[in-house]
This record gives structure tokens, sequence and C-alpha cells, in this order.
């Protein structure tokens, strides 16, 4: 038996736990009434720990896995078994445990990205360092009790920076033009400043991270390869439709975040455009290439992969247009937000089923 | 006369386009080209048992490593004669770059 047959369903379940109780607690966040508390407990940790939950439990968990299937090194699965286990901590009320083992995530994330830099040092693999690091910063105000203004900034900063370090790299392939790189450095530098900034200077900060945000959605509208892979056909067309609606809602984000910090109430907006309209719908692209590596799950990639993106996007449209002045369509489009998921969730089943019928073939198991 | 291989072949005459047919099967769906056009195949040797194959990847960060050498394993297999073995070396030296990719991918992206 290698350490992989056990790890990666544990790691399997931690992911899943989080996720749903994340969801769980922002639906009754969202004032969503047909949660039926089981455990009240386990319900009010579930809504006090929704960003947590979603970004350090899930998110945190999801991409420390995948760098340690890129880098290869055993000791790499410490960082996503450690968040995982932190977010089943924070379910269970012991949020000072879950803190600190968050940060201790992502002290070893940062040695697994530094690995990398070393292997190969190049504009991104930095910029992916830096995300770590900005996950870590995050962990450790979370960790001290800082508010959540001051955390949630470093939090979105990591996932963002490793989703725009990852976007560079592929811009290698393009003939790209001398400032791009440069414009997205000072973009993600005003990223870092903004989200350092929030907790002192809330009004600037706020200010500076969402005009970055939307900098960096024009930059990956002007510079990401998505533009030519949706000329593309099948998956490779699929995941640049999922990257260029990623892209409008990160510049809805943006300018949401900006006015939140100058007082207009647009706070669900800021937080959620970015959550789930540009990472989420990321991740749904990405799924379909990630789950095959690092879950060695094969997947049949078909049409059918758009329903739950396009109703992705209405919901999120519902949630964030209509429901903007009025509570009952945001709940309901929060509600429909959860309900995409696991229409999603759904989706990979069935696709890893229609794989594996069609093809007859079962993937290797490596030992890791 | 025979094709020119897209990168070094050194192996019978008659495999050789099957094999280059293989790797072209082989897609990176995140940018729509394959193994070939991206330029991430340094050279294949076929002899006796065995087939070896060098590559590389565009980033050490990639989690799709291998899913990307399973595919070459699986599509190389297919054309292969039955008992020969297929060996893939992932190769950091000399790092990827754009001028590796085929006039295609080049046009394809742009340049």
């Amino acid at each position: 038996m290698t350490p992989a047959t056990f790890v990666r369903p544990l790691l399997a379940a931690f992911v899943a736990g989080s996720l749903v109780a994340g969801v769980t607690g922002g639906l009754l966040r969202a004032g969503v009434a047909w949660v039926e508390p089981v455990s009240a407990a386990v319900f009010a940790h579930a809504a006090v720990a929704h960003a947590a939950l979603m970004m350090s439990g899930f998110l945190g968990t999801v991409i420390a896995i995948e760098r340690a299937v890129a880098v290869r090194l055993r000791w790499a699965f410490a960082a996503p078994f450690a968040a995982g286990v932190g977010g089943a901590l924070l379910l269970a009320g012991r949020t000072d445990a879950a803190a600190w083992l968050g940060v201790a995530a992502a002290l070893v994330f940062v040695g697994v990205n530094a690995v990398l830099v070393a292997r190969q040092r190049a504009a991104h693999t930095a910029l992916l360092l830096v995300g770590a690091a900005a996950w870590l910063i995050g962990n450790l105000l979370f960790a001290l009790r800082q508010p959540g203004a001051a955390v949630i900034p470093w939090w979105f900063a990591f996932l963002v920076l490793t989703i725009a370090a990852e976007r560079l790299e592929m811009t290698r392939l393009m003939r790209r033009h001398a400032g791009a790189q440069p414009a997205l450095l000072a973009t993600l530098l005003a990223l870092l400043a903004g989200a350092g900034a929030c907790a002192a200077w809330p009004v600037a900060g706020g200010v500076v991270f969402g005009v970055a945000l939307a900098a960096l959605a024009a930059w990956l509208g002007v510079f990401d390869i998505a533009r030519r892979t949706a000329l593309a056909h099948g998956l490779s067309r699929y995941m640049a439709v999922c990257l260029l609606g990623g892209y409008a809602w990160l510049g809805a984000a943006g300018i949401a975040w900006a006015a939140t910090a100058m007082g207009y109430p647009a706070r669900d907006a800021a937080l959620h455009a970015l959550g789930l309209g540009f990472i989420v719908s990321m991740m749904m692209g990405h799924a379909p290439v990630i789950l095959p590596a690092v879950a060695r799950v094969r997947l049949q990639f078909g049409a059918w992969f758009y329903l739950p993106l396009v109703l992705l996007h209405a919901s999120l449209l519902l949630r964030l247009g209509a429901g903007f002045a009025n509570l009952e369509l945001r709940a309901a489009g929060a509600a429909l937000n959860a309900a995409v998921l696991v229409l999603f969730a759904l989706t990979l089943v069935g696709s890893a089923i229609v794989w594996r019928v069609r093809s007859g073939r079962t993937l290797p198991r490596e030992a890791t | 006369m025979d094709n020119p291989s897209p990168f070094p072949y050194q192996g019978p005459p008659q495999l050789q386009q099957p094999v280059v047919d293989a790797l072209m099967r082989v897609v990176d769906p995140e940018v729509a080209l394959s193994i070939v056009d991206v330029g991430l195949v340094f050279g294949v040797t076929v002899g006796g048992d065995t087939a070896h194959v060098r590559m590389t990847m565009t980033t050490a960060a990639c989690p799709v490593t291998d899913v990307i050498v399973e595919e070459v394993e699986h599509e190389l297999g297919s054309v292969l004669p039955a008992g020969c073995a297929v060996e893939v070396e992932l190769c950091w030296e000399p790092p990827w770059t754009p001028d590796m990719m085929s006039a295609r991918a080049r046009r394809f992206m742009g340049w």
C-alpha cells in the first residue's frame, strides 16, 4: 500500500468537507432560510468561518495539492494536509488551532514554492512564491485574530496572484508586448500594497486593491492566450470561455471593491464577483485537466460542461445585479450559486463515468 | 522522400511517421496545441524493444506533467510493435523557450 492509497482519499474528504461547509455557511449568511440546522453549532461555525473555509480550507488545500503534485516531493503534501485538517477544526469551533495549522500549511507551501523557484528562475515561479507568502500573511493575521477586513484581501491576493502567475506563464506562447510583464508586475505590486493598507487605511487600501483588480482584468483581457484559444474547439474553447467570463467578473469585482471602500453598498458584489465569478469560473475551466493530475480521475469532455458554467454566470447576475437592491433576489441568487456547484460536481462525476465506459481505460496510480 | 520529423528521430524509418502522428495526438488543452507543436518533444529513439522519448514542459510548476507523460505512453504504445516499452525522460535543459514552437503554433499564437 502506497501513501497515495490513503492520502488522496483523505485529502479529497478534507476538500469536499471544507467546500460543503463553506457553501452552507455562505447560504446562511446570505439569508437562505431553507437551510435546516442539523447541529446548530456546526452551522454557526460554518457561517462564521465561511471565508476561511472557502479560501483557506477549500481553495488553499486544492492549490497546495496541485503544487505538491507538480513539485513531486512527499513532504509537500504536508501543506494541503494541514490546511485540510484546519478546515475540519474550523467546523469544530477550534478556531485558534485551525488558524495556526493554516499558518503551518502556508509555511510549508512557501517552502514548496521556493523549491520551484530554485528549479526554474522565472517571473511566473517568483509570482507563485509571492502568492504563497500572501497566503501566509493572511493566515498569520487570521491566527492573530485580526478583523476580516485585514485578512480577506491577503487571502484573495494569494488566489489572484496564483492565477496571474499561471496565466503569465501561458503568455510566453504569444508574441508579447515588451511592456506586458512590467505592467503586470506593477499591477500586482499595487494589489499587495492595497491588501497591506486595508487594515490601517480602509478607504485608500480598498480603492487601490480594487483598481489593481480591475487593471489585472484589463491586462488578462489584452494579453492572455484565451482570446486565441477561444477560437479552437472542444475543451480548449471551453477553458477559454471560462477564463474570459472570469476576467469580466474580475473587472466588476475591482470596481465593486473600490466602491465598497468609498462607502457604497457593494460588498457582496466585491467578494462574490471575485470569489465566484472569477475564481470559481477559473476552477470550472481547469477541473477537466487538473482532476486527472491530482485525483487520478480522467473526464470525458462534452458540451454539457457549458450548462453549469452558463448557470454560474446567470445566477451571479441575478445575485449581484437584480439582487443588488433586493435581499430576496440576492438570497435566491446565492442559493442558485450553490445549486450550480452541486450541478458541476454531478457533471464531473458523470463525465468520469462516461470516460471510463468509452475508453475502457483506468489511470495508473503512481506512488506519491 | 520521407517528411522530415519535427524532432530528432532515430529508429526504423517505417515507424517515424506513426511516432510523429502519435505524439501530435497528445494535445495540451490549455493552449489548444499538440506537444509537438509547442516544442516539448526533444527527440525520440526507437531501438530494440524500447522507445525512448526526451521531452520537457513549459514550466516546472506544471501539475499535469504526469497526465501528459501517460498520454505519450498511451499514444506511442498504440503505434509501436507489441512488446516495445515506452520510456519518457523529462529534461529541463535546455529550458523551453517560444523559439521551440512550430511554425503552425506560432501562427496560431499570433507571432
